[in-house]
């Protein structure tokens, strides 16, 4: 099943249009992202990748509708971001687990915001729990669980909310390989069965490649588009396949662009440090 | 030390030590009361004064002024601690007014409250309202700076859970920063109570008729020692209490940080 | 995420928006009450006008011999202090030393911190008599469990690497606690002292004022028996800057004695 190119922007569930980022630092301005456009179709799974410092935190802020301060416009099914959308569900890199509340309470968090009575939001939340594989561990708290559960319990939580849209910024950051690649497998298995419209930033090219329809290659600051890649792999698709040379021609286009940017970004911060004269802060 | 009875009777090396250093601590004390070197009754025997313990504790008196004290000191904590948090979640949630007003808070801390107590009976009179309201501004401070901080400690990404939710401010605050804030909030609550008990206490020494400030001060005007060495045992006996009771009911609210 | 700030506004003026934001509601406070006392709406014999406040910081200076009166509250103050640091310091170190002590009494020290130790002030009054003794003894006593807890914390939590640099240089145990563990438990142990310290000040000023002996304490009181409502005010005032004067001096003291964090 190849996913050909959007036809019409009708087709797209978000829009980003014209999406730069100006931050005022001690040093003067600093444009994290410039001029980033892209569409997503529903169901599609599209990662964003980059060298660090090429802003796709930022981005990923934008979009989330944490950051307001931004130029251009990102649209959800037609309505315009101001602001944390109910249609996106974010999923954060760091530990976001409340520590005080059982796994099931973390879970059913965003259905206690919305008013929904307890019996049917512990139920709720119990699907989502069973989905991400952690049935069992309803009443334990975070603190007793393993960072990578933690992040499914996360991942979870977000889901319960059932966004249309799931944005996630390098939920698998702090993993152990491994562990990454088959929480990869769990999250393309979710994400097919939900058909979720899954938007990742990450820098891991590997965990891209797995898990995306399209790839969105940023450059180094300013973030730009500097390249969008079709993942035409047949699906489904499981951690097996990244032994596989199609695989590892995917990685090597990516890695090409990459690299570059990379290799910028690694001049760019050793003239900083060289100009700072001491621990750069 | 033998070896025999310590292993029948199941006491560690360091309850005995305990136990021996309450022996001698009470033998000095009772060889001081005998032997009249200090003035008469400065040191009274243990048998003096645990008939005086006695006869407080089956008094019904006793309670009465226990009653008083207690409730000064309840409602001190419930009004200081109150608006100590509110002022403390304010400071702790806007860098701005923080750097305006906290080290006014800081700076004020650490002056003694009592000498404010004149100030207090000017305006609520000799009863328990002064006393109460001494304990309130006594316990304001140190709740409202550790609520300040622990609001500054709170995790970041937690905040943008709730706001990536779109949970509203009170959402926020009872959902999210309340309970993220747990241990610096019992600790808060700790030193409020410490400070309220003896704000309110020493308020009820300077000028009162009622309360356990009263009952010590009364024994001390009456020359009364024993009753007030009993007073003063109960008095810190409950004191340490309440506190590890509050230490322990923090500690319960969580099942292993992070 | 990006360490970058993304601050609108220059740092610098901020800050001093926000300093100025502080002061000018201290001011605006001060007018309000002056002008509802002078409009009558507020009692001037429960709250005197600021102004009024103010103008008799003058005559309690004079009059009250403030200065006298400031000298002998930090002498009480100088010697609890010493004897904190003697006594409260010698205490921590002795715990630590053998550690069945330390394991038997801590936590009674540590409750002895949570016990309203200054609501023994009548018997303290009884032993020493109305005297500077009486208040010296109880900020003395009122302050040792926070300078003993500390200086065992200092000491326990000596980083383990550097106890073995001492082993592997083959110290002897006196040698070991005074080239290594005491230097490392310096930082925390004057963390204690400055807590006692404070602990000290508050209960010396406030036995002052309940003994009606002393200092400053003392005078609040006297000028509150007088019903000198503006001189009051004014000693209570003076009371605060000094306690805000002792306080400042010791952070710049520890900042000081401490180097680098």
């Amino acid at each position: 099943m190849s996913i050909t190119s959007p036809t019409s922007a009708n087709d797209a569930i978000l829009v980003a249009d014209d999406i730069g980022v100006r931050f005022e630092t001690n040093e003067g301005p600093v444009i994290a992202v410039d001029d980033v456009s892209f569409k997503v179709r529903p169901g599609e799974f599209l990662s964003v990748i980059g060298p660090s410092g090429c802003g796709k935190s930022t981005l990923f802020n934008v979009i989330g509708g944490l950051l307001s301060h931004h130029q251009g416009v990102v649209t959800v099914a037609g309505e315009t971001i101001s602001g944390p959308h109910k249609s996106i569900g974010m999923v954060f890199q760091e530990e976001s687990t409340f520590p005080w509340r059982t796994v099931v309470d973390n879970v059913a968090f965003p259905l206690e915001l919305i008013g929904m009575p307890k019996a049917k939001r512990i139920e709720k939340a119990r699907h989502f729990i069973k989905m991400v594989g952690l049935d069992g561990f309803e009443n334990r708290y975070p603190g007793e669980l393993s960072g990578g559960m933690r992040q499914r319990v996360s991942l979870a939580r977000t889901l319960a909310s059932e966004p249309k849209i799931l944005l996630m910024d390098e939920p698998f950051a702090a993993l152990d390989e491994q562990t990454r690649l088959l929480l990869g497998d769990k999250v393309l298995q979710i994400q097919q069965e939900l058909k979720q419209t899954t938007l990742l930033i990450t820098h891991n090219i590997t965990e891209a490649v797995q898990m995306s329809d399209r790839i969105l290659v940023m450059t180094y600051r300013p973030g730009k588009v500097k390249r969008i890649v079709d993942i035409d792999l047949a699906r489904p698709r499981t951690s097996e396949i990244v032994t596989s040379e199609p695989f590892g021609r995917y990685v090597a286009k990516i890695w090409a662009d990459l690299r570059e940017e990379a290799s910028r970004g690694m001049k760019d911060e050793e003239s900083q440090a060289l100009h700072h004269q001491g621990p750069s802060s | 030390m033998t070896q025999d009875p310590a292993a029948t009777l199941r006491i560690g090396p360091v309850g005995l030590l305990r136990v021996a250093i309450m022996l001698v601590l009470l033998t000095v004390w009772e060889l001081l009361a005998h032997s009249g070197w200090l003035y008469r009754d400065v040191v009274p025997s243990l048998l003096a004064i645990s008939r005086a313990l006695l006869d407080l504790l089956s008094g019904r008196d006793y309670y009465f002024h226990l009653g008083v004290t207690a409730a000064e000191i309840l409602a001190a904590l419930g009004i200081g601690g109150f608006c100590g948090m509110i002022v403390g979640i304010a400071l702790g949630a806007n860098p701005f007014l923080s750097n305006a007003f906290e080290s006014l808070l800081y700076y004020l801390g650490p002056t003694p409250k009592i000498i404010f107590f004149p100030i207090m009976i000017m305006w609520f009179g000799v009863g328990p309202e002064s006393k109460v309201a001494l304990g309130t501004l006594s316990c304001f401070f140190p709740v409202a700076l550790s609520v300040a901080a622990g609001m500054r400690g709170i995790d970041r990404v937690l905040i943008r859970v709730g706001n990536s939710f779109r949970a509203n401010s009170w959402q926020m605050v009872t959902k999210i920063y309340l309970p993220a804030m747990r241990h610096p909030i019992i600790n808060g609550v700790r030193l409020g109570l410490g400070v309220a008990l003896i704000g309110t206490l020493l308020a009820e020494t300077k000028l009162s008729n009622k309360g356990i400030g009263f009952l010590i001060i009364n024994a001390y005007s009456t020359f009364d020692m024993p009753r007030m060495y009993a007073n003063l045992i109960v008095l810190f006996v409950l004191a340490i209490g309440a506190n590890a009771l509050v230490g322990r009911f923090g500690g319960l609210h969580t099942i292993k940080r992070l | 995420m990006s360490a970058r700030g993304a601050s609108v506004i220059p740092p610098n003026i901020g800050d001093y928006m926000s300093a100025l934001l502080g002061v000018f509601s201290l001011v605006l406070f001060f007018l309000m009450i002056e002008a509802l006392v002078q409009t009558g709406v507020i009692n001037r014999f429960i709250i005197p006008a600021p102004s009024e406040v103010i103008g008799s910081f003058w005559r309690v200076i004079r009059e009250e011999n403030v200065l006298g009166r400031f000298l002998l509250t930090a002498s009480e103050c100088l010697t609890a202090g010493v004897m904190l640091t003697v006594f409260g310091i010698a205490g921590g170190v002795l715990m630590h030393r053998f550690k069945l002590l330390q394991q038997a009494c801590e936590t009674w020290v540590a409750a002895m911190a949570s016990a309203p130790i200054v609501l023994m002030y009548p018997l303290f009054l009884v032993i020493f008599g109305r005297s500077a003794w009486t208040i010296i003894m109880m900020g003395f006593i009122a302050a040792l469990p926070p300078v003993i807890l500390k200086t065992i914390e200092g000491i326990s939590s000596t980083r383990k690497v550097l106890v073995n640099v001492g082993r592997s240089f083959n110290l002897t145990a006196t040698q070991q606690f005074w080239k290594i563990l005491f230097p490392a438990a310096l930082p925390t142990i004057f963390v204690g002292l400055r807590l006692g310290l404070i602990f000290a000040l508050i209960n010396i000023v406030g036995v002052e004022f309940l003994i009606n002996f002393g200092g400053l304490g003392q005078l609040i009181n006297e000028l509150a028996e007088r019903y000198d409502l503006a001189g009051t005010y004014a000693a209570i005032c003076f009371v605060i800057l000094v306690s805000i004067v002792f306080f400042m001096a010791l952070e710049k003291a520890e900042r000081w004695l401490r180097p680098v964090e």
